[in-house]
Parts: structure tokens; C-alpha cells; sequence
């Protein structure tokens, strides 16, 4: 079962959803593989659109179930092209999200639970690490980082709030993530 | 194992894709790459923990930092408890702590004409420096500054005067634009009732 699951794991995606296609022996290895790598990337697309955790986690959820199904059903064209019919799958049904909740429950009424607890924040930062790496950029750096992922505001906005342009402020961000990103890798390897 | 067609993305454009200035196109095109990509499916989840932690730390108002009023309609729309003192140059103000403000916020006033940028010093009655930020950006025409803290950190502060000074950035000593006085009472419980 052990190398079973390995040498699944080393599948490109396109072979990975004809195995589901084929119902063989491995069918039910290759879904839960297809799963672990789609699930956390359809969450992403969620959080970005549905700007909600619980919604994009829905989302994944439902994506999910769909494809297994259509899958299993052998109505996807191109296994090769799983990446892109998952893409397109979210897209949609993110759409209908906004409109309806009531899929989730016929769906999940008929198929397994396909969202792990992993998927959900695995590798969240916590305060007490990100703190001294948010106060170790500098002071305009903050500002620009505030006010774009929490205030939510434009290049454009903060150029105008600050007295910069759009292009200094990206410019900025992009020193001030840099900054963070490294902070907190040698904050984890201390 | 995922397979690649398309050049990857930076992770400042990856950690871009959560901003709100974003082109469609541009959107799109991570996202093709992303579900085909797995290295980059975990950059732009590890792009995405750190600009999730950035709104965590601004919701839990632990940043100290010159803000706009758009950040703290932000703060307010989230019910974060925000105590305002409001100071003109020169003025003393009575201040405190209470024990359930999460965010304090001086409006500091003043003239600002022809600065670009400031230096902001505080100090305690004693003469220890409490805070020092460099190069905080000034928008022509502004005639206030807003400085938030978190309200732990003055909690903790000794009670007693504390001057903060602003001056022009890159002419210290005695380009001095504003000081202003706290005269800070400590840190308050409400009564129960």
C-alpha cells in the first residue's frame, strides 16, 4: 500500500485523473491524491474571489466533488488537461456560490468528505513571529503594507494618502514582503 | 507531480495577486500557472499566510505605525476598541489607557508646508527614548499626522510626561516641526458593576 501510494504520488496530473477515469484498483489512492494537490489551489482561488475562508472552503469542497464525478463518470475530455478543467470548474462555481448553498449538501449527501483539516491554514503565522519582522521594516514600508492587505487600498490610493505615485508604492511593497518574507525565514531557522 | 507550460511567477507578483490593484489579465494568467504549478501553488499559499497575517496583526491592533483615516474606518468597521487624542503643536494632553482599548491614536496637528517626509521622537519625562520612526511620508497640503499604537504598549508606559517631536526628515537637530506633550495618567480599569 505504502509504495502503491508513492508511485501514485509521482504521477503527472494528467495520469493521475486517468486512473480515476479507469475506476482501476488505484481509482480511490488517485482521487485522494488529485485532491491533496487541487484542493489547497482551489481554496486559494476562493480566498481570493470569495474573500472568505469558510466560503473558499466550501468552494474547494465542491470543486472537488465535481470533478471526482465527472471523473468517475468519464465525462472529462482531456485528463491531460485536469489543471485547466479544475480552473474552470472553480471559476464556475464560485459564480453560483454567490448565488446558492444548496449544492453543497445535495453533493456531499452522495460523496465523501474530500476537504482535510490540512488544506485549512497548515502553515499559518502567528503574531508573536510576524510582530518584530512588521515592526523591522520601515516606517513608510508599514504604512504601504497596512493599508494595501488590511485597509485593502490601491497603489493608487496610498500613492495619493502618502504623496508617492503608484509605481513607488508597488516598489515599496515589494521591498517591504521581501523584508518580511526573509525576517520570518531566519526567525524559523533560529 | 504537476506539470509546468508557463515562466513562473515572482513571489512579489504572486503575493500582487492578493492585492486590489490587480489587472484581470494579470489575475488570470497566475491562476492558469498556479493550478498547473504546484511550487507555485505553495508560494502563493506562503504569499498569501503572510498578507493573512498582516490584516491578523492590524485586526489585533499589535502595529505601531502612522496610519490614514481609511485604515482606521478599517479598524472601526472591525470593532476594534480605538481611543483618539487629538493634539495641536505645543499642546499638553491629559491621556490614558483603558483596559479595553485595543488601538491608540494621536492626531497630531500641525504645518506641515514643504515637508515631504518626518522624523517622529518620543521620549519619556525621564529622557529615555520610548519610540523613534524615520522617513514617515507627509502628502502635500496634509495638516495632520495620525500615529496609532497598540494600546499594551502605552499600558505600560510610567506614568508621566511623555514629548513627542517631529522634524523634517534628513535635517536633525533643529529642524524641529511640532512637539507635543502627553501627560500620561496610566492604565485605567473600568469599575464593575
Amino acid at each position: 500500500m505504502g509504495s502503491e501510494a508513492a508511485s501514485i504520488a509521482t504521477l503527472a496530473d494528467g495520469a493521475l485523473a486517468r486512473v480515476v477515469c479507469d475506476r482501476s484498483a488505484d481509482a480511490a489512492a488517485a482521487e485522494t491524491e488529485l485532491c491533496r494537490r487541487f484542493g489547497p489551489r482551489v481554496r486559494l482561488y476562493g480566498l481570493k474571489h470569495l474573500r472568505d475562508r469558510a466560503a473558499a472552503d466550501d468552494l474547494a469542497q465542491q470543486v472537488l466533488l465535481i470533478v471526482i464525478e465527472r471523473l468517475r463518470a468519464g465525462e472529462v475530455r482531456d485528463p491531460d488537461q485536469i489543471a485547466s478543467f479544475i480552473l474552470s470548474s472553480s471559476r464556475m462555481v464560485a459564480g453560483s456560490l454567490r448565488r446558492t448553498s444548496a449544492r453543497r449538501e445535495q453533493l456531499q449527501a452522495r460523496y465523501m468528505d474530500y476537504a482535510p483539516a490540512t488544506w485549512t491554514d497548515e502553515h499559518a503565522i502567528d503574531a508573536a513571529r510576524i510582530a518584530p519582522c512588521l515592526a523591522a521594516v520601515s516606517e513608510r514600508e508599514r504604512t504601504i503594507l497596512l493599508l494595501t492587505f488590511y485597509a485593502e487600498k490601491s497603489s493608487s490610493d496610498v500613492g495619493r494618502a502618502l504623496g508617492m505615485t503608484a509605481v513607488a508604492v508597488r516598489v515599496a511593497r515589494h521591498r517591504a514582503l521581501a523584508s518580511m518574507r526573509a525576517c520570518l525565514e531566519n526567525r524559523r531557522r533560529a | 507531480m504537476t506539470n509546468v507550460r508557463t515562466t513562473c511567477p515572482s513571489f512579489t507578483e504572486l503575493a500582487d495577486y492578493w492585492t486590489s490593484d490587480i489587472p484581470d489579465a494579470e489575475i488570470e494568467r497566475i491562476e492558469t500557472h498556479v493550478f498547473e504549478c504546484a511550487g507555485c501553488a505553495q508560494l502563493l499559499a506562503d504569499a498569501e499566510q503572510l498578507t493573512a497575517a498582516i490584516r491578523g496583526i492590524a485586526q489585533d491592533g499589535h502595529f505601531q505605525a502612522f496610519v490614514t483615516d481609511g485604515l482606521l474606518n478599517q479598524l472601526a468597521r472591525d470593532d476594534v476598541r480605538v481611543r483618539t487624542y487629538a493634539l495641536d503643536p505645543g499642546e499638553t494632553i491629559r491621556c490614558s489607557a483603558w483596559a479595553d482599548d485595543e488601538v491608540l491614536v494621536a492626531r497630531l496637528r500641525g504645518n506641515f508646508s514643504g515637508v515631504t517626509a518626518v522624523d517622529a521622537e518620543m521620549r519619556l519625562d525621564s529622557g529615555e527614548q520610548f519610540g523613534h520612526s524615520v522617513d514617515v511620508p507627509v502628502r502635500e497640503g496634509t495638516t495632520e499626522l495620525v500615529l496609532a499604537l497598540p494600546a499594551t504598549m502605552v499600558r505600560s508606559v510610567p506614568v508621566g510626561l511623555m514629548r513627542l517631536t517631529l522634524r523634517a526628515s534628513g535635517a536633525p537637530g533643529t529642524n524641529v516641526i511640532a512637539e507635543y506633550l502627553f501627560d500620561h495618567e496610566g492604565a485605567h480599569e473600568r469599575p464593575s458593576h
